[in-house]
């Protein structure tokens, strides 16, 4: 059993708060979703998860706390991907996906067998098998990110933490990713907690969203409750509205009234 | 359902065997080839004299014997030991700073090394008869404090120890010590001669005795660099995704540094500065062969070996019985071999 | 042996040749027959010593010097020697930090690698001897209106000759300086006409440094060396640079099999014969068995002063030794 509880955090870089008193807990085996605007904490909160940025106050996967086990111990309980991960040039598609067995392995030793064919389905189960010896860095943004969530199925880590995990891609292409980081929710029955500027696309994958402010949560709940034109506009703009469509919340910025110059 | 899957992804036999191979042929060329002429076969019937139970009659008089065995078989081991370690050193420092142009030169050994041979130079009591000649002492102490001085100070740099901040630390530092050096030699200018000498580079004097002095840290360093040759591979993708992957970064930085450095160390301080080596042989195995590090570090390790050997051929021999520096030779035929290797490769260089 | 004195009596005269043919180029005030004889003194030579201003033709051009120098700056170790054996010490009054010979030579901080010309300007010279210059050495030197005469390494004998004649001259020492060139000649011919027996056939190697820069036949040392009938195992090296001064492969020395081994490395390097003895490969040569690693002195060794007579004395002496057991 592996959820994610977050009680009271802060994190500072000097004398800048990123961000206060943060509670939030993610239950087994399902979504979170983080929200909000450029600059609240999303990718601040998602680093403190995984351990790679000092905080204050309390960070707990299942009741393990964050920061009391090694490195290795803890690249086998997490999986990462970055907002702009690195894929470093001349570096093959396989041997990328193979870096996610690194906390399995002896400091010093070498593949075995096993990692080898947990790779090969991780490719395969990704649909991205067929390159799995192209150039990591040739590949065009929705195969990379591919690729990262082939790494992170092989890492076999019961919570993931994807920060903005479809940035940058067309529309179809983003729908096929969340699609996919969907599948491993609910084939491999890992915990997510990834930040997702598209607050419709978190309307229909999330289970669960929180909505940060200048380092603050402002909402939390389930994204009908979180997705109300009232709370978005405080954060956002006025001029935000929430509609529904096939049951599913969209969430549009309208062109205000007083800036257009078609009228 | 396994169709298509890759199996070359380790480092495949047959390119060690052939890197060992060319290893095997250079050193036989390094034996055979040099400004005294001896006959092959009395260099062949020389090394059967010397292993027993044989019974090969050596047809070398002694003092080609000694030509062969203390003078040019000590340098061509040399060779290979130096090429190696400033392979593999190089490999390492690409590695860790995720840099293709890092290798221990730029943390400071070179500038440290230069430091310490010049202190010993001018300052240095006289060591006529001494046990230890301290100028390699000085050479190997000064490499080792100038990449320990850049790591300090990189490391206490307020905005986060990052690979970047560790470089711009050992700029500073090289720079600083090469100033203290040029400072040392403008005022003890009797000693200028023989600085520029040492740090032109040379296997000229090359006996047993350095081999020996140097063996037991190229073999320790090459072996830890071998072995952490998978984690290279994991610190390609920058520090904070190695340490989500499971590693300490800085603790693996610090480690290979340390190898790479002292091995580097103790092979500049009998051979000088010799230069390029350390970054093109890398280079070449990468792009003829295979980013990943599992191929890079050991083949470098053979690869490196054999080039120097060749280039020190090519020192004695282009101009025999005159020497030309090896380290002339290192960047007048490295260079264009590697620019033609460069320009065919499609891949690209980090 | 009859034959040797033959030449070499020849080559001087050859030296005298051609300093005079180098001298009557120069543009000069000063009557040139004082200069290019190799014959002692004559009155009239005495007679001229005191007439300034003379010109010669040094390394950097025509160099005037108005009057007699009273305050000499020399930052050339050679230039130094030269200065005291032709009797020009007391108007020396400030030496660079490698002028160490002779002793009475008033040495200072000042480097010859890197001359300072605000400290060399501070002696308020009125003469300046250089051996060589780093930049702009020269011109600033000249911008303060001191007189600067370079004298670069020599090439040859002749060379150096010409170089202490010169420095005589621009002194108001020429009859000592034409005496000095005179002495060096007979003395190193009665050193070559000492050895005892017939050299040639042996050959030596000349040992600059212990990573084996050696000079061949054409350098200045070389030339010293070459009426003894020793021959040169250098000399087989390219010299693409046509410095005389190659780096030359152990192995080829162990090979060549010098019958002298010529240390001219035993203050910068510490070599002797036992360091030579001690490296590996080199202990059966003949040189080390027979007593044939001559100790040089590196200060005189790498100058062009009237000292090298002493270089050649202890060749020889070696030499005759060898011989000598040999016989």
């Amino acid at each position: 059993m592996t959820d994610v509880s977050v009680s009271s955090v802060g994190v500072s870089y000097g004398r800048t708060e990123i961000l206060s008193q943060v509670s939030l807990s993610v239950g087994d085996g399902r979504w979170m979703g983080i929200i909000g605007p450029n600059g609240a904490g999303k990718s601040t909160l998602l680093r403190a998860i995984v351990g790679s940025v000092p905080y204050r106050g309390s960070i707990t996967l299942g009741d393990i706390e964050i920061g009391s086990e090694d490195a290795k111990s803890m690249g086998r309980r997490i999986a990462y991907v970055p907002q702009r991960p690195v894929y470093p040039p001349g570096m093959s598609v396989f041997d990328f996906v193979l870096l996610g067995r690194t906390p399995h392995l002896g400091l010093l030793a070498a593949e075995r067998e096993e990692d080898i064919a947990i790779v090969w389905d991780s490719l395969q189960s990704l649909s991205i098998s067929g390159f799995a010896e192209r150039d990591v860095a040739s590949l065009s943004g929705g195969e990379t990110q591919r690729v990262s969530l082939a790494r992170v199925l092989a890492q076999q880590a019961p919570v993931v933490v994807l920060d903005e995990a479809t940035a940058s891609l067309d529309v179809a292409a983003q729908h096929e990713v969340l699609e996919l980081i969907a599948q491993i929710q609910h084939e491999q029955g890992v915990t997510i907690v990834s930040a997702i500027h598209d607050l419709t696309a978190a309307a229909q994958f999330c289970d669960e969203l929180t909505l940060l402010d200048r380092g603050q949560v402002v909402a939390m709940g389930n994204p009908e409750g979180v997705l109300d034109e009232a709370i978005l506009a405080s954060v956002f703009e006025p001029t935000i509205r929430v509609i529904e469509i096939e049951g599913s919340r969209v969430v549009v910025s309208l062109r205000s009234q007083g800036s257009s110059h078609g009228k | 359902m396994n169709a298509g899957r890759p199996s070359g992804l380790r480092l495949p036999w047959w390119w060690i065997a052939g890197a060992t191979l060319l290893l095997l042929v250079t050193v036989i060329a390094g034996a055979m080839i040099g400004p005294a002429s001896i006959s092959p076969w009395g260099i062949i019937s020389s090394t059967l004299s010397r292993i027993p139970f044989l019974n090969v009659e050596s047809s070398l008089d002694t003092r080609a014997d000694d030509i062969v065995w203390q003078i040019r078989m000590p340098r061509v081991v040399l060779g290979v030991l130096v090429g190696s370690m400033l392979s593999v050193a190089g490999s390492a420092y690409q590695g860790v700073f995720r840099n293709p142009l890092a290798d221990p030169y730029l943390l400071g050994a070179g500038a440290g090394a230069g430091l310490g041979a010049t202190l010993a130079i001018a300052y240095g009591p006289d060591a006529s008869g001494w046990f230890i000649d301290p100028l390699p002492l000085a050479a190997f102490i000064g490499a080792i404090v100038g990449v320990a001085l850049a790591y300090v100070l990189g490391y206490t740099v307020r905005s986060g120890r990052t690979a970047v901040t560790l470089i711009l630390a050992g700029v500073a530092v090289a720079a600083f010590l090469t100033a203290l050096q040029t400072f040392l030699q403008q005022r003890e200018s009797d000693t200028l001669r023989e600085v520029y000498g040492w740090i032109l580079g040379s296997l000229t004097t090359a006996g047993w005795s350095e081999v020996r002095l140097v063996l037991p840290y190229v073999v320790g360093c090459s072996v830890v660099l071998v072995a952490f040759r998978r984690l290279l591979d994991v610190m390609s993708v920058g520090d904070s995704e190695a340490s989500t992957l499971g590693l300490h970064p800085s603790r693996i930085r610090l480690l290979l540094i340390g190898f790479a450095t002292l091995g580097t160390a103790a092979v500049v301080a009998v051979s000088g500065l010799i230069g390029f080596v350390g970054i093109i042989v890398p280079h070449t195995v990468r792009l003829m062969t295979s980013a990943s590090y599992r191929v890079i570090v050991p083949l470098s390790l053979l690869i490196g070996g054999s080039f120097l050997v060749l280039a020190d051929i090519v020192a004695r021999t282009v101009q025999s019985p005159t020497e030309i520096p090896i380290g002339v030779v290192t960047a007048l035929v490295g260079a264009p071999f590697f620019a033609v290797v460069l320009r065919r490769s499609k891949g690209i260089v980090s | 042996m009859f034959k040797r004195t033959t030449l070499l009596a020849m080559a001087l005269a050859l030296v005298a040749v051609s300093c005079s043919s180098n001298d009557a180029a120069d543009a000069t005030t000063l009557p040139t027959q004082a200069t290019t004889t190799s014959a002692p003194a004559s009155t009239t030579t005495e007679a001229m010593e005191s007439r300034f201003p003379v010109t010669i033709e040094a390394g950097n051009g025509a160099v005037t010097v108005e009057a007699r120098p009273e305050r000499i700056v020399s930052i050339s170790p050679t230039s130094t020697e030269v200065l005291f054996a032709i009797g020009a010490g007391d108007q020396v009054v400030a030496v660079d930090s490698l002028s160490n010979y002779p002793p009475e030579a008033p040495i200072t901080e000042m480097s010859a690698w890197t001359p300072s010309i605000e400290a060399i300007a501070e002696y308020d010279p009125d003469l300046v001897f250089i051996s060589f210059d780093p930049g702009d050495l020269i011109a600033g030197l000249e911008a303060l209106s001191i007189p600067v005469i370079l004298h670069g390494t020599a090439l040859s004998l002749e060379d150096a000759y010409t170089q202490w004649e010169q420095t005589g001259i621009a002194t108001g020492h020429t009859s000592e300086a034409l005496d000095v060139v005179s002495d060096t000649q007979s003395r190193l011919v009665d050193a070559v006409e000492s050895i005892a027996n017939d050299a040639q056939g042996l050959t030596y190697y000349y040992e600059l440094e212990d990573v084996l820069y050696t000079a061949t036949s054409a350098s200045f040392i070389g030339q010293v060396i070459a009426p003894t009938g020793l021959s040169n195992i250098a000399d087989e090296a390219p010299d693409p640079d046509g410095f005389g001064y190659p780096q030359l492969s152990q192995e080829f020395i162990v090979e060549s099999d010098p019958t002298l081994i010529l240390l001219a490395d035993t203050i910068c390097c510490g070599q002797s014969s036992e360091t030579v003895a001690a490296r590996p490969g080199w202990g059966s040569m003949t040189a080390v068995t027979n007593g044939g690693v001559v100790e040089l002195n590196d200060d005189i060794a790498s100058r062009w002063s009237p000292r090298v007579v002493e270089l050649l004395d202890a060749i020889v002496e070696a030499l005759s030794s060898l011989v000598a057991v040999d016989g």
